[in-house]
């Protein structure tokens, strides 16, 4: 069959396969030759293990990267970010340049964070400084907010502790390996809820670095209204954003679950906080991720489930322009593929960064190019409006 | 001297005729709103004696702390409200509408509504559309407009840039009238709750928020039948909204307020209505004895928060949001469910769509009518709303900026109308009302301002 891309997946997921459908792709096995797996976690997993992994031929294409556990993980996330925060600070790199308490000027979006139990000392050392803040446990395997709790007391975490009574007869490495971040307690609130932010990122080619920000995320809403009260630590409804948390609060609320679609933040963020702010705080947010994409960290897995039929379509159509890209023109892929693709198959995709257009004038335009799009009124813009403009940077 | 005359004359007959025509609509206005608002209490009434519920009654104390402390969150109250219903849908009030007779009919102001093939038998004047396209000269193709000149193909030079300086100008100068002016092509979204609020003449004087205060403590103190109604609203229609849902909270804030506000009781000076009387138990017919129920007059219906909930995007202070509301409720809103013969009466809109539609489309409304489908059946509840939770936030704000602009409600009817030329190729092809409301079921992707410029000024007349 000449030319018909051949897939296979492990998912049974109708947003895929009424994708690849719609193309006229030809469903094939494993077994036989295919050209785009879309597979899942595990399988990924024993695709690119040292044991039992497999070489990919040149016409092959997967929908993840082989490091893409380094990114998913939490620990290795935040090893990653402060690795190559040091890496940049070794080079003399602008990026790390630091304020005069010490502080990250353009790399300060990670907060305070340690590993337990491997960071346990450190950590106590910090908490001490300030014993009345809140910190978040995070485990470093899971996701959809499995795990997560919130301390705002040593003992809470007594298990964690290298000395431990546990640690005599439990051994370290069964110790559950966890994160502890301090706490941001005065979140942006919309309603006197806490939200986040679900933003969809496609990474087609890492060298040169080439990813595509989907221009229609959303946030999630909290059903309860916030507090940072400490008697609502315990609380997840009032703390966790995350969907398979919410669905089981009372209020959750099947017919919109919750969501608001980014567009509709920025209406309300410029309606009542001015335009300037609003931009800049949108920059920020893809300063951020490209930055984390530099230091290689992405989760891995975002939900494919549908729970409202507003959120099908959604997916449906962010699977479409994903293909769009990564597939372009349904060709049978080649890995000797390296053109940017042209503007009209983005679909609902925005460049975020494209590593050659940038390297194209130096790092400086990297800089000025914080947002990662083309050069426009808004690259000039930077951080603090306290700061002197880069025009002095050497 | 023969000339002098026949103008004097002239200028008598038509005196004449507008003094008969005001006795005659206000005739009209009282019998068709007094016989409504009779069925309106007797509902009201009904539920009242069904649940043994009192229209109104004092909080106990320890109840009243109670929602004190929940002030901001009563959205997480569950009441039972299975029991209470709506006083009225707007579809019960198109009915009313629809039966609205002139006596004088003979007399007829217009020939041609001998012709008139709606819902709406009343020969109000409507305008046709070079008088509409007098009136928004300033949605011309040749002007520039937010909803259009600003989409991200059209570079900001052209238009957008000197837009938004001339509305920051005219907000230091504080110029209500020429931010009325200027907003008739749209307000950018940094600077449109400033330039609301400069046209609505709202500031938050202290004595503002100490007003607002005093009717939080009367809301604490007093729980009355209509707090339930409003509860069951919010519920019905702003929680399932998929953007308004967040705002829940804000809404029982404002409506509770908003039913015991008295200062709204003014409006009816010129609203033909009158507020809904209500006599302390036991003394029925003493006018002694008559309140005005619920006290600011207004009794909630069917999709009413949906006034509110747009005007959470803009203003999160609850007094300021208050006080917004309250001004385009008695400048603009309560024409949309009173009975009258104003141009922007919901009345006058009913027509001016028909007639638009019958005069501009008559091959879609003649199809339409023919299987069962009278436009207006299926446009009502878009108007009555001011299209609030039909059309995306974005575009509902551009839509009400035009109408603070032209200080008129009739953009509703265009843009109604406007909707259905959009359509009309889908909508030929229907062959029930059913699959002529699905064609019309999701609004939200439409954009307002094209519509609008199309339909006046790209369409042959």
């Amino acid at each position: 069959m000449a030319g018909k891309v051949k897939w296979v997946t492990d998912m049974e997921k109708s947003v895929l396969i009424n994708n690849f459908e719609k193309r006229g792709w030809v469903q094939v096995t494993e077994n036989e030759d295919w050209n785009f797996y879309w597979m899942s976690v595990q399988t990924i997993r024993n695709v690119f293990s040292v044991e039992t992994g497999y070489r990919l031929s040149d016409d092959q294409i997967v929908n993840h990267f082989p490091n893409h556990y380094e990114l998913t993980r939490k620990d290795l996330m935040v090893k990653n970010i402060k690795r190559y925060r040091k890496e940049l600070e070794k080079e003399g790199s602008p990026l790390a340049e630091k304020d005069e308490s010490g502080k990250y000027l353009y790399l300060d979006f990670v907060p305070i964070t340690y590993m337990l139990p491997a960071d346990y000392n450190l950590f106590v050392e910090e908490f001490r400084k300030s014993p009345s803040s809140t910190w978040i446990m995070k485990p470093c395997g899971k996701a959809q907010g499995k795990g997560i709790f919130l301390i705002n007391k040593l003992s809470q975490i007594k298990k964690w502790s290298r000395d431990s009574k546990t640690s005599s007869f439990v051994t370290q490495s069964t110790k559950e390996a966890y994160v502890i971040s301090l706490y941001i307690n005065n979140p942006l609130l919309i309603g006197g809820r806490k939200f986040d932010l679900r933003l969809y990122v496609l990474v087609s080619t890492y060298r040169p670095l080439r990813c595509y920000m989907y221009k229609l995320g959303f946030c999630r809403f909290c059903t309860v209204k916030y507090t940072p009260s400490t008697s609502e630590l315990d609380n997840m409804f009032v703390h966790l954003t995350n969907v398979a948390i919410q669905k089981h609060g009372e209020d959750y609320n099947h017919i919109h679950g919750g969501k608001w679609t980014v567009s509709n933040l920025r209406l309300y963020l410029e309606s009542t906080r001015g335009k300037e702010v609003t931009s800049r705080l949108f920059d920020e947010i893809h300063w951020i991720i490209v930055q984390s994409l530099k230091a290689v960290a992405v989760n891995a897995s975002p939900s494919l489930t549908s729970s409202t039929a507003n959120d099908r379509i959604l997916k449906y159509n962010l699977i479409n322009d994903t293909l769009n890209i990564a597939v372009p023109n349904g060709e049978i892929p080649d890995c000797k593929w390296n053109k940017s693709p042209p503007k009209e198959v983005l679909g609902n995709y925005e460049i975020l960064y494209d590593e050659e257009l940038a390297q194209g004038d130096g790092a400086d335009r990297e800089l000025r190019s914080r947002s990662g799009q083309s050069l426009g009124p808004k690259a000039s813009r930077l951080r603090d409006a306290g700061r002197t403009v880069l025009t002095t940077w050497k | 001297m023969l000339q002098e005359e026949s103008d004097l004359s002239l200028i008598i007959a038509q005196i004449v005729q507008k003094l008969k025509g005001s006795n005659l609509y206000a005739q009209l206005e009282r019998q068709a709103w007094g016989s409504w608002e009779k069925r309106i209490l007797k509902s009201l009434n009904s539920m009242c004696t069904e649940l043994s519920i009192p229209l109104a009654r004092k909080r106990p104390v320890g109840e009243q702390k109670e929602l004190l402390n929940k002030w901001n969150e009563m959205g997480t109250d569950e009441p039972d409200l299975s029991l209470f219903r709506p006083v009225y849908a707007p579809k019960d009030f198109l009915e009313v509408l629809i039966n609205l007779r002139n006596p004088n009919y003979e007399n007829g102001d217009s020939l041609s509504f001998r012709t008139h093939l709606g819902l709406i038998q009343v020969p109000l004047k409507v305008k046709d559309i070079p008088e509409l396209k007098e009136l928004f000269v300033e949605l011309g193709l040749t002007t520039g407009q937010l909803g259009i000149d600003d989409s991200t193909q059209v570079p900001p030079e052209l238009f957008e840039n000197e837009h938004v300086r001339i509305g920051q100008k005219v907000l230091t100068e504080q110029d209500s009238a020429a931010a009325q002016q200027y907003i008739r092509q749209g307000s950018p979204t940094a600077l449109r709750a400033e330039l609301w609020a400069l046209i609505l003449n709202i500031s938050s004087h202290p004595e503002d928020i100490l007003y607002y205060e005093q009717l939080k403590t009367n809301v604490i103190q007093h729980d009355l039948l209509v707090d339930s109604l409003i509860y069951k609203d919010v519920k019905l229609t702003a929680s399932n909204d998929d953007y308004y849902f967040v705002f829940e909270d804000y809404l029982y804030q404002v409506l509770l307020c908003f039913s015991r506000d008295t200062s709204v009781l003014s409006h009816f000076a010129y609203n033909s209505a009158s507020p809904p009387k209500s006599y302390i138990r036991g003394k029925l017919g003493l006018e002694e004895y008559a309140v005005f129920y619920p006290p600011n007059g207004v009794i909630p219906f069917h999709g009413f928060s949906m006034y509110v909930a747009p005007l959470c995007f803009l203003y999160h202070e609850p007094s300021k949001l208050y006080q917004i509301f309250r001004e385009m409720y008695v400048r603009f809103f309560f024409r949309l469910h009173s009975i009258s013969s104003h141009p922007s009466g919901i009345v006058s809109l009913c027509l001016l769509f028909e007639t638009l539609l019958q005069t501009y489309l008559p091959q879609l409304f003649y199809h339409l009518r023919e299987i069962g489908a009278q436009p207006l059946r299926i446009s009502f509840k878009w108007m009555v709303r001011a299209f609030s939770g039909y059309l995306a936030t974005d575009q509902l704000l551009l839509l009400w900026d035009r109408i603070l602009g032209y200080n008129s409600l009739e953009i509703l009817a265009v843009l109604a109308a406007a909707v259905f030329a959009f359509r009309a190729v889908n909508l030929m092809e229907v062959t029930s009302l059913a699959a002529a409301e699905a064609v019309l079921a999701d609004l939200s992707t439409l954009k307002v301002m094209p519509l609008l410029q199309i339909f006046l000024f790209a369409t042959v007349t």
